[in-house]
């Protein structure tokens, strides 16, 4: 019974848009997915690597970007564009990890830091090919029909059931890979590094594959980004406050759990829409706050803790 | 050449505060192994400190110093004492989350309370830049320059005679031996904070009259800050104060001789440099 | 040839010369010790030899192949594991799991890896505790569990370091046996140690480094008696 819930849920989930037509609240759901995969993929490097990155948004911004100018330079489909662009996060993921994974702890957070801080400059400045701080903006997306039905790009559904794949595919990509080899790997290398070198692990390839993993995700939530709100910039896509707000949803969530990100998704969109109309920020106070009584009070996140006690009724 | 010698000088300038801000996260790595990253909200909430003791009561920021530093130093000491000493248990990842948390709480406190708006504080007697040589040399910065400096000797004094600052050092080096000479560690780390905080806010009082003023510099700030430590090497003041200086002045000489855009990308490219081929810093030690 | 051959092996940090052109080889199937005061540079020597730093000049071989400036995971999988002066182990997860890890960087499924982990831990006394978490057995276990960890990598040679510190009388005889029984299943074993007693006895052969030099070389009861050897640990006697 209890391994057949997460097929159930997710089922249920896909079949949201035929009962819901309230765009309000697609919208939110679609938010909350997006947030979720963003977390899933963050927790694969942060919470089962044990590398905090604080530098995410690079490769969530380059899906984005990636996602765009395919559409509005070369006529890509934005949902090929989306795949393609997860490939250019996990590739400039690369020389990234090659880069900041020879530091450890909190000077790799940094170094993901001022990578990502880099990005943004040259993605601001670099106007031939970003259009710089003015953006890319999408007028409309391409026609298009699926199953016989021609899709209605002016309502929620379409992106809903997209997101919610895409929220699927990435919590069954983190759950198989967790699994795994590479997975095992991963558990050594948070426990201990060098001790992890000394049985025999590659720790550099480990931790650059995750990162991999992780960036692809990242980068196509970002293609999907880009094709939800048709609008990108430097600002918005590349901000240090994205990559925090990934780091957020996993550590409240429950860092090293699958589900961890849809819960702390769920937090997270909800603070968001409760003070959204009265300060354009004033959400990211409570983030520091729920994160810094998190980290006191429940370390293993609210899911890890839910977790926890449920396993121990047995 | 005198570009050159202008842009050496405002390097130079900048950088010793730079430094300044660098030392104090350094300290605090060295005893207690823990990066602050709301480190650069003490820088802020030292700008805002003399910004409002200039608007409301019309003190000279450098002199408001006297009680602003004093008072950090507590506030810092508190800070230890009531947030952060049940985390560090807990292991570097939950403390570098949480100062995280902090750092963005008080960040977005800060945003609330007073705004986004950029502000300045403009001093009566530094609008004319003096000139020594013909190099224009901004008032505010150079009298920031000259307090940087007598701070950073006093806390060299600090460290080297008193015995309290033998203390801190000898926790820094192995805080398991200084326990066993009967070193109260706790207490150095307690005071060791205290003055991290107050050297953070110490700059952001010296800046106010140079920099602009709003409140998410803490975060540029912190990045630059941490550029600094890694390139003196981690836990080093004398790589700090070096690290610092060398900001300062590849970021002015970058701006004018390579361009002003991607001037705090430089910055950010050194330091990756710097990992690549020497990631003990300057001074560091281990790798 | 010898199965480890270190010759001219030489590691600077900045000004200090910590190993000074140190050659020495290990014969497969024998028992080496490696002693020498504080500060001598015999944990350098096992950084050097499994990776963990890289000489500043000097090579390094087993069977004949070089591997000086191997990564730490290649020079395990090229077959030398270590255990660690001061015991790493993995604290969160399961004696088990260890093992199991190390192991599993060999086999090619988790079957056979959990097989040879509960092999190893079994030869070194944890048998009964293999779902203990690691954090919570005695120093005496971790160290025994991380040579079953090493073990479970399937090493031609085995560095140990320090294995003896900080048990007492009991466990060290405990320990004795258990390296005799590792040499004696095939497994060429060096280690670094400061209980004189327990080295002169088991080993077959011992170097002396001092100031990373070496010393002496030669069976214990030769060593024991060099007059270089006497002065570095005791200082010049008087007659």
């Amino acid at each position: 019974m209890k391994k057949a819930l997460p097929f159930i849920a997710a089922l249920v989930l896909l079949l949201v848009p035929l009962g819901v037509s309230n765009q309000f609240f697609l919208h939110v759901g679609i938010t909350v997915l997006m947030w979720t995969s963003l977390g899933v993929a963050w927790n694969l490097l942060g919470g089962y690597a044990g590398q905090i990155s604080f530098g995410h948004a690079a490769f969530f911004g380059a899906g984005a970007y990636t996602t765009m100018i395919l559409f509005l330079r070369f006529g890509l489909a934005p949902w090929y564009g989306m795949a393609l662009g997860g490939i250019v996060g996990a590739l400039i993921s690369i020389p990234i990890g090659l880069i900041c994974f020879r530091l450890r702890g909190p000077y790799f957070s940094l170094s993901t830091l001022a990578v990502a801080e880099i990005i943004r400059l040259v993605a601001l400045n670099w106007e031939s090919l970003t259009n710089g701080p003015v953006g890319l903006l999408i007028t409309s997306l391409p026609h298009v029909s699926f199953l016989g039905i021609t899709v209605n790009w002016e309502r929620k559904e379409p992106f809903f059931i997209i997101i919610a794949l895409l929220a699927l595919c990435s919590m069954l990509a983190a759950y198989l890979f967790v699994r795994a080899r590479p997975g095992s790997y991963l558990a050594a290398i948070r426990e201990d590094e060098d001790a992890a070198e000394a049985i025999g692990i590659n720790t550099t390839r480990a931790k650059v594959n995750v990162l991999a993993l992780s960036a692809f995700l990242t980068g196509v939530a970002g293609g999907f980004y880009g094709l939800y709100f048709r609008y990108v910039d430097p600002d918005t896509v590349f901000l240090i406050s994205l990559s925090i707000e990934m780091v957020f949803i996993a550590v409240v969530g429950g860092l090293r759990t699958i589900g961890g990100p849809v819960v702390g998704a769920v937090f997270l969109a909800t603070i968001a829409e409760l003070f959204r109309d009265r300060l354009a920020s004033g959400h990211l106070i409570f983030y520091g706050l729920f994160m810094m009584l998190v980290i006191r009070y429940l370390p293993e996140g609210i899911w890890g803790r839910v977790r926890r006690a449920l396993n121990m009724r047995r | 050449m005198e570009t050159f010698l202008q842009s050496l000088v405002n390097g130079t300038l900048t950088g010793s505060l730079y430094a300044m801000i660098g030392v104090g996260l350094t300290v605090i790595f060295g005893v207690m192994r823990i990066i602050n990253l709301a480190h650069g909200e003490m820088v802020m909430l030292g700008m805002f400190s003399a910004y409002w003791s200039y608007t409301l009561w019309k003190i000279d920021p450098f002199l408001s110093a006297i009680f602003w530093i004093p008072l950090f130093f507590i506030a810092g000491m508190l800070t230890y004492r009531h947030l952060l000493k049940a985390i560090i248990p807990g292991g570097e990842l939950n403390t570098l989350l949480y100062t995280a948390g902090l750092s963005l709480l008080v960040a977005n406190v800060a945003l609330f309370v007073w705004t986004g708006d950029y502000r300045t504080l403009n001093l009566p007697y530094a609008m004319t830049p003096l000139r020594p040589f013909g190099i224009a040399v901004p008032v505010p910065l150079a009298i920031a320059f000259v307090l940087a400096s007598l701070i950073t000797a006093g806390l060299y004094l600090f460290l080297g005679r008193t015995d309290i600052g033998r203390a801190v050092r000898a926790t820094s080096q192995n805080p398991e031996a200084a326990a066993l000479m009967g070193i109260n560690v706790e207490r150095v780390s307690m005071i060791t904070f205290g003055l991290g905080t107050a050297l953070a806010a110490s700059a952001g009082v010296l800046l106010v009259p140079s920099l602009y003023l709003y409140p998410t510099v803490g975060e540029i700030l912190l990045v630059k800050c941490f550029v600094i430590v890694v390139l003196g090497g981690l836990g080093s003041i004398p790589g700090a104060i070096a690290g610092g200086l060398l900001l300062g002045m590849v970021e002015s000489l970058g701006a004018v001789y390579v361009s002003v855009a991607y001037k705090d990308a430089i910055g950010f490219v050194m330091f990756l440099l710097v990992l690549l081929f020497r990631p003990q810093g300057l001074f560091g030690a281990r790798p | 040839m010898a199965l480890l051959e270190v010759s001219g092996l030489t590691r600077d940090f900045g000004g200090l010369r910590a190993v000074s052109d140190l050659s020495f080889n290990v014969e497969a199937g024998e028992i080496l010790g490696l002693i020498g005061p504080n500060g001598a540079g015999k944990t350098t020597v096992f950084n050097l030899i499994t990776g963990f730093l890289r000489p500043t000049s000097g090579d390094i071989r087993l069977d004949g192949r070089c591997i000086s400036g191997l990564k730490p995971h290649a020079v395990v999988r090229s077959g030398i594991a270590r255990t660690f002066q001061i015991v790493k182990p993995f604290p969160n997860l399961s004696v088990r799991e260890n093992a199991s890890l190390a192991a599993l960087v060999r086999a090619n499924d988790r079957g056979k890896a959990d097989a040879e982990a509960v092999r190893t831990l079994t030869q070194v006394g944890l048998g009964d505790r293999l779902d203990v978490p690691a954090s919570d057995l005695t120093l005496s276990g971790q160290k025994r569990m991380e040579m079953a960890r090493a073990l479970a990598t399937g090493p031609r040679l085995l560095l140990l370091d320090e294995p003896l510190a900080g048990l007492n009388l009991h466990e060290t005889e405990d320990a004795c046996g258990l390296i005799q029984k590792i040499r004696d299943s095939g497994i060429t074993v060096v280690l670094v140690e400061h209980v004189m007693k327990a080295i002169m006895r088991i080993s077959d052969r011992v170097v002396v480094i001092r100031q990373g030099a070496k010393i002496a070389d030669g069976p214990p009861a030769e060593v024991v008696n060099d007059p270089g050897v006497i002065t570095a640990y005791f200082g010049k006697r008087g007659t």
